[in-house]
């Protein structure tokens, strides 16, 4: 009954989140929700596969697996296929959409709903200023 | 003004009343379910207010906790106003994960929300906010809201002087006066409309609820799955 956290690359789908800030939105999330933690697994940088955390399933059987999204599962078909095979039977909690589950159905749910939300155009905050956002507004009733 | 106009050019906030009633108290017996404070009070809602008053931040925060669980709180409210959020926003959504409530404890020195409009959170330019009371609201506990005209004139001086919610904004608190609403009533307004509310006295505590949608068409700014999911209105 291994209950895990992993820590990814810094850029998370939208987000841009170092590996502490991570741990600390995990570990808030496991207090909130009663759940020990028994391992920390660092998956590499530059990756979205979450190869290690399938890798080590071998070893740890674990129950739980505690991310901070759900723009940290893969993208690419292939990988995803890999950790439905290898993960379905571990509980996926994601602490910053506080979504929990598991099973095939519960991940493609998951991946499912980031596709949607890529396909969103986001508004660069950075360029734009209080007056300009409410006149976007006007432009596009 | 019909509700739209009203929202795009006019006050830019709007009183309407929830058109699924029942879908709205059935929302407010599970939230008298979940917060579980006494079996006695029963499900009278100024009763529950009343105790709620005289106590504790402590034990208010415990309410707060066990509300952690009302986890369809968004849906409901959504879906108790299918017809007005078709149709602006159209049937597929963003809808809040996890919608607020609000418990105002009536005293001078009990926390009070400073004026602020919805977009200073990062919320989208396109997304629309509905809050409700659970009760009839009879006093000052409620929310004021400042007309857009007025909000867009302070957000432009304040953007001229290089502020966000500097001491124009703070200076408003003064003199303001809280809508007063009827349970089964709704406030919707957009992200621009500042607003806030104001300490008062009363014997009972205010508690009411509030969700953000927009259109699963029109852009996002900086809230994501964080905070959005998608939803469809059938």
């Amino acid at each position: 009954m291994i209950i895990a956290t992993v820590t990814t690359d810094l850029n998370i789908g939208p987000y841009k989140i170092p590996g502490n800030g991570q741990n600390m939105i995990m570990n808030n999330y496991a207090d909130r929700n009663n759940l020990i933690i028994d391992l920390v697994i660092p998956e590499p940088i530059l990756s979205n596969e979450l190869a290690t955390v399938q890798w080590l399933q071998k070893d740890y059987k674990m129950s739980k697996l505690i991310l901070c999204s759900i723009h940290q599962l893969p993208f690419k078909q292939q990988r995803i296929d890999q950790l439905l095979h290898n993960m379905n039977d571990v509980e996926f909690h994601f602490a910053l959409e506080g979504i929990s589950g598991k099973g095939r159905d519960f991940l493609l749910s998951c991946i499912k709903e980031v596709k949607m939300f890529q396909n969103i155009k986001i508004i660069d905050s950075k360029n734009t200023s209080w007056l300009k956002l409410y006149e976007m507004t006007k432009l596009q009733q | 003004m019909d509700i739209k106009k009203e929202l795009i050019i006019g006050k830019g906030y709007a009183v309407f009343p929830i058109e699924k009633i029942d879908v709205f108290k059935k929302l407010r017996d599970t939230f008298i379910q979940n917060i579980n404070i006494s079996n006695k009070l029963g499900d009278n809602i100024d009763q529950i207010r009343k105790k709620i008053a005289k106590m504790s931040k402590a034990e208010i925060n415990k309410i707060m906790v066990n509300l952690l669980s009302f986890n369809d709180l968004s849906d409901m409210i959504i879906n108790s106003c299918p017809t007005l959020i078709k149709r602006l926003c159209g049937s597929e959504l963003f809808i809040q994960r996890r919608a607020h409530t609000n418990i105002n404890v009536p005293g001078h020195g009990q926390a009070k929300v400073l004026p602020h409009y919805e977009l200073m959170s990062g919320i989208s330019p396109f997304c629309y906010v509905i809050w409700a009371p659970l009760h009839d609201l009879e006093d000052q506990g409620g929310v004021y809201y400042i007309d857009q005209k007025k909000s867009l004139e302070i957000m432009k001086k304040e953007e001229e002087e290089g502020l966000v919610n500097g001491h124009t904004i703070f200076n408003l608190i003064t003199d303001q006066k809280a809508t007063l609403m009827k349970f089964g009533e709704a406030i919707i307004f957009n992200p621009f409309v500042l607003h806030g509310n104001i300490t008062f006295e009363s014997e009972f505590a205010r508690i009411a609820c509030n969700v953000r949608f927009q259109s699963y068409n029109k852009p996002l700014l900086q809230k994501n799955t964080d905070y959005l999911k998608y939803y469809k209105l059938v």
